[in-house]
């Protein structure tokens, strides 16, 4: 079994087959910008671009995604290692506190703002409200989309 | 190889504390204040490249960007000429927990004292050796200077950019060679109550692909939960195995959400007597008119950080133990373990990784010492994250409190304040602390419960007093303590007396207040706010409403808070707009204060809105975040944020403006609807009933 991340093809060996997508990146392959928060696709933290589609990891079988593209936060930087307009606003404007939920917060607005470049203060809200942080990052975090928004306009 | 150059301070002589030898008592925290000598242990220089060694714990307050900021400036360096490792057990003296607010308030002087120092010797022409402090008076030290270089700037976020490009920090992100799987398995129910397990199905567990080994270990004990040990070679392969062993459990007694309500109800509590402990002692009489006569009761509630806690520990081949923990208190772990293992605390060395998410709650020590037993067992390096269901049903959470506020008003004045209330134990938690301990505790209260509950208006006649009471689900520190449930409960009655007076209710506190800094940011957050009088607007699809709210968190940080809400008919309330005046003394970073106000504010929202954790069937009922909700991003309304700037010494922003935030919402939500909220968080539908 192969997986496409972030451009790469990785083999995935078989005693991790059975294990979701989140515990594939973090554990087997190491890529741990990804976050276990809740294991049942509320809080937003494990979320993953697949295909173009902001996704929870958590609850994606691996083998439901074999023949897709996935983009984790460590593929997000061009190959260079330049910082995605998104990553660079989210600094711009520092919105971590403790972070945990941000990797997730970034995916989700790359995944906006790629099929909406210029989203409405309500379009945010409709995207982003189902990824939870606790330390209440929120107003940063909706400055920041519009930040990058800006940027890339 | 070059030689390396090396200039540190003298290690401060570590005060040894012998564990008690009686293993009926339990570790607990030490808290060694931090001095300039301690300080010298945490810089060094060595080839022009210096190392600050964190004296405290990352929890998310961007401390390790203030911290570098003062040694920077102290020093008297470039910020990249300084390198900042967080510490472990086996790299400082002891340090005291990363709580309260203390990083600033209590580091900052001592780490400036001891950059100074190095700064001077260098200069000097020092680049070996161990060097003494050399103390100065604060007035000569530069982060108090007129034109500082990074005190009061906004340089970039200390492991920011690990953090937006998914790089290794919290204690799950660590991987070890040969790592397996954990997990201990206890009964559905709280560890308050004595259970174990007493059958399981260990053919239909080996049968799991992936399946390691079961641990069955006396030491696997949280409180009066004995546990079953699982291991793994991938973690959802502990779901199966969990599955498969269908573990029968042996429990004793059983509790229910009345049981808690009873419990803390202030109604009982004062028919059976006289509150034991007293805050503020004026006598009253109990047969007064009262003007004011409100109850409030709040529940227990999640701290719900996004990171359920985790531990990776490993044996090394001399049987030494390295433990990766994201924790408020790594000596406090690494104690722990040692005494439950039976190891040298030399031989045990706890490393501090980033936390995502404390508020109070990763203060204990469990999955690392679940991750270290098992380790032990298994001969491999084991991972241990709880579920999201074990943070709740194991985890400590904010206790419910039941308040009873009574005044009396004269000549539009206050005349006399009561305030009894009940609540489980803060400090003195029973995540911790068995019963019998916690009895004696309860000769001395528990200041945790106590914070923020001494009335900070003029009253000819103060008297406030709290019962404590064990409950059968854990409860212990959550952000600011005692503080905000007291002060939504104080600022909800206070802005009662000013109803009843007709008085503004920004003008009511005003001609109350006692302390100076507090009618500061109570005239600062008028002025930003436009206030003009909380009225509330009418002939609108929606109650528009406004409240004000101001408070001290520790004697130390000021907050003052004003709150628009807009409430549908059917009572469904939306925060439009928050304002908050700040006032913490001398800062460091204005911008990361600005950070801990928006998310104190958020905080705050919560409290009205959405905190509560159900209890059913002897444990904490919620599993996941459905069962108990927080603040999402379109909950949150703009907030607008003013510091007040000046040269006092530094104190706390970490817990400061909960004070003040919840009481303003719950006023705004007064003035909307014409109804008092004493029930939180707030029913919509309650509400539209209490309307009717």
């Amino acid at each position: 079994m192969k997986l496409r991340i972030n451009g790469e093809l990785r083999e995935i060996c078989a005693a991790w087959r059975d294990e979701p997508l989140l515990f594939v990146l973090r554990e087997h392959l190491g890529l741990v910008g990804t976050k276990f928060g809740c294991g049942v696709g509320i809080c937003g933290a494990c979320t993953v671009i697949i295909d173009g589609i902001a996704q929870r990891s958590c609850i994606t079988a691996t083998e439901d995604v074999t023949a897709s593209e996935i983009r984790t936060i460590e593929g997000l930087a061009d190959n260079n290692g330049n910082l995605h307009p998104v990553q660079q606003a989210w600094l711009d404007e520092a919105v971590p506190q403790c972070g945990y939920c941000q990797a997730g917060q970034i995916m989700a607005a790359a995944a906006l703002l790629a099929t909406n470049p210029q989203p409405s203060d309500q379009d945010i809200d409709d995207a982003m409200s189902d990824n939870l942080c606790r330390c209440g990052t929120y107003q940063r975090i909706r400055k920041a989309i519009k930040r990058a928004s800006e940027a890339a306009t | 190889m070059k030689r390396r150059t090396f200039l540190k301070g003298g290690l401060a002589a570590g005060l040894v504390v012998a564990l008690p030898a009686c293993s009926l008592i339990p570790v607990t925290p030490k808290r060694p204040q931090p001095t300039a000598e301690a300080a010298m242990g945490w810089v060094s220089c060595a080839d022009g490249q210096y190392q600050l060694i964190l004296p405290r714990i990352e929890i998310g307050q961007n401390i390790a960007t203030a911290i570098k900021q003062i040694a920077c400036e102290e020093l008297g360096i470039e910020w990249d000429e300084l390198s900042l490792d967080f510490h472990s057990t086996a790299t400082i003296d002891q340090v005291k927990s990363t709580v309260g607010s203390e990083s600033i308030k209590d580091f900052a002087v001592p780490l400036a004292q001891a950059c100074a120092t190095l700064r001077d010797a260098i200069a000097a022409g020092r680049s070996t050796g161990e060097i003494g402090l050399v103390e100065r008076p604060l007035s000569d030290l530069r982060i108090f200077a007129a034109a500082p270089r990074y005190i009061g700037r906004r340089p970039p976020l200390e492991q920011g950019q690990d953090i937006v490009r998914g790089q290794s920090l919290y204690a799950a992100d660590i991987r070890r060679e040969n790592m397996i799987y954990g997990r201990v398995l206890r009964a559905p129910v709280s560890p308050e109550l004595p259970s174990q397990p007493v059958r399981w199905d260990m053919d239909a567990a080996r049968a799991v692909p992936g399946f390691v080994d079961i641990v069955d270990d006396p030491s696997l004990k949280q409180a009066q939960s004995k546990g079953l040990g699982i291991l793994a070679k991938t973690p959802s392969t502990l779901d199966r195995i969990a599955d498969a062993l269908n573990v029968q459990w042996d429990i004793d007694g059983t509790f229910e959400q009345h049981d808690i309500d009873n419990a803390v109800d202030i109604e009982r509590r004062l028919n059976s007597g006289r509150l034991a402990n007293t805050i503020q002692s004026d006598s009253i009489e109990d047969d007064s008119r009262w003007d004011v006569d409100l109850r409030f009761d709040i529940p227990l509630g999640a701290h719900g950080p996004i990171e359920p806690r985790a531990a990776v520990a490993e044996f090394d081949q001399s049987g030494a133990l390295t433990v990766w923990a994201g924790v408020q208190d790594v000596f406090f772990v690494r104690d722990t373990i040692a005494r439950a293992l039976s190891l040298d605390s030399r031989d045990v060395d706890v490393k501090s990784r980033r936390v995502g998410g404390a508020f109070g709650g990763k203060t204990m020590c469990t999955v690392e010492l679940e991750a270290a037993l098992l380790a032990r067992a298994a001969g491999h390096p084991v991972k241990v994250q709880w579920t999201r269901a074990q943070e709740y049903r194991q985890g400590f959470h904010r206790p419910p409190s039941s308040h009873r506020i009574r005044a009396t008003l004269k000549e539009d004045r206050l005349d006399s304040w009561w305030h009894g209330f009940a609540s489980s134990h803060i400090l003195f938690s029973n995540a911790v602390l068995p019963e019998w301990m916690q009895q004696i505790t309860d000769f001395i209260g528990d200041p945790g419960v106590a914070r923020g509950a001494d009335m900070p208006y003029r009253a000819k006649n103060r008297r406030t007093e709290f019962d404590l009471v064990r409950i059968p689900v854990f409860t212990g520190p959550w952000r600011g303590l005692g503080a905000g449930p007291n002060m939504l409960a104080i600022e909800s009655a206070i802005d009662e007396c000013a109803i009843k007076t007709n008085a503004d209710p920004v003008a009511f506190r005003r001609s109350h207040i006692e302390d100076p800094r507090l009618a500061d940011v109570l005239n600062s957050v008028a002025e930003i706010s436009n206030w003009q009088g909380a009225k509330p607007t009418e002939d609108t699809p929606t109650y528009q409403g406004r409240g004000v709210a101001c408070g001290i968190y520790k004697e130390t940080s000021y907050a003052a808070v004003v709150a628009d809400v807009s409430i549908s008919r059917d009572g469904n309330i939306q925060v439009t707009h928050l304002w908050c005046a700040h006032d913490c003394g001398h800062i460091i970073n204005p911008d990361q204060v600005r950070a801990q106000c928006e998310g104190n504010l958020v905080w705050g929202l919560g409290m009205v809105l959405s905190d509560q954790l159900p209890v059913e069937n002897a444990r904490v009922a919620a599993e996941t975040f459905a069962d108990a909700p927080i603040p999402r991003l379109e909950d949150v309304s703009p907030m607008t944020i003013e510091l007040i700037s000046n040269r006092l010494p530094p104190t706390g922003a970490g817990e400061t403006a909960i004070v003040a935030a919840s009481g303003a919402i719950a006023n705004a939500v007064r003035n909307a609807t014409g109804v008092r909220p004493t029930r939180f968080p707030i029913d919509p539908k309650e509400l539209v009933r209490s309307q009717a």
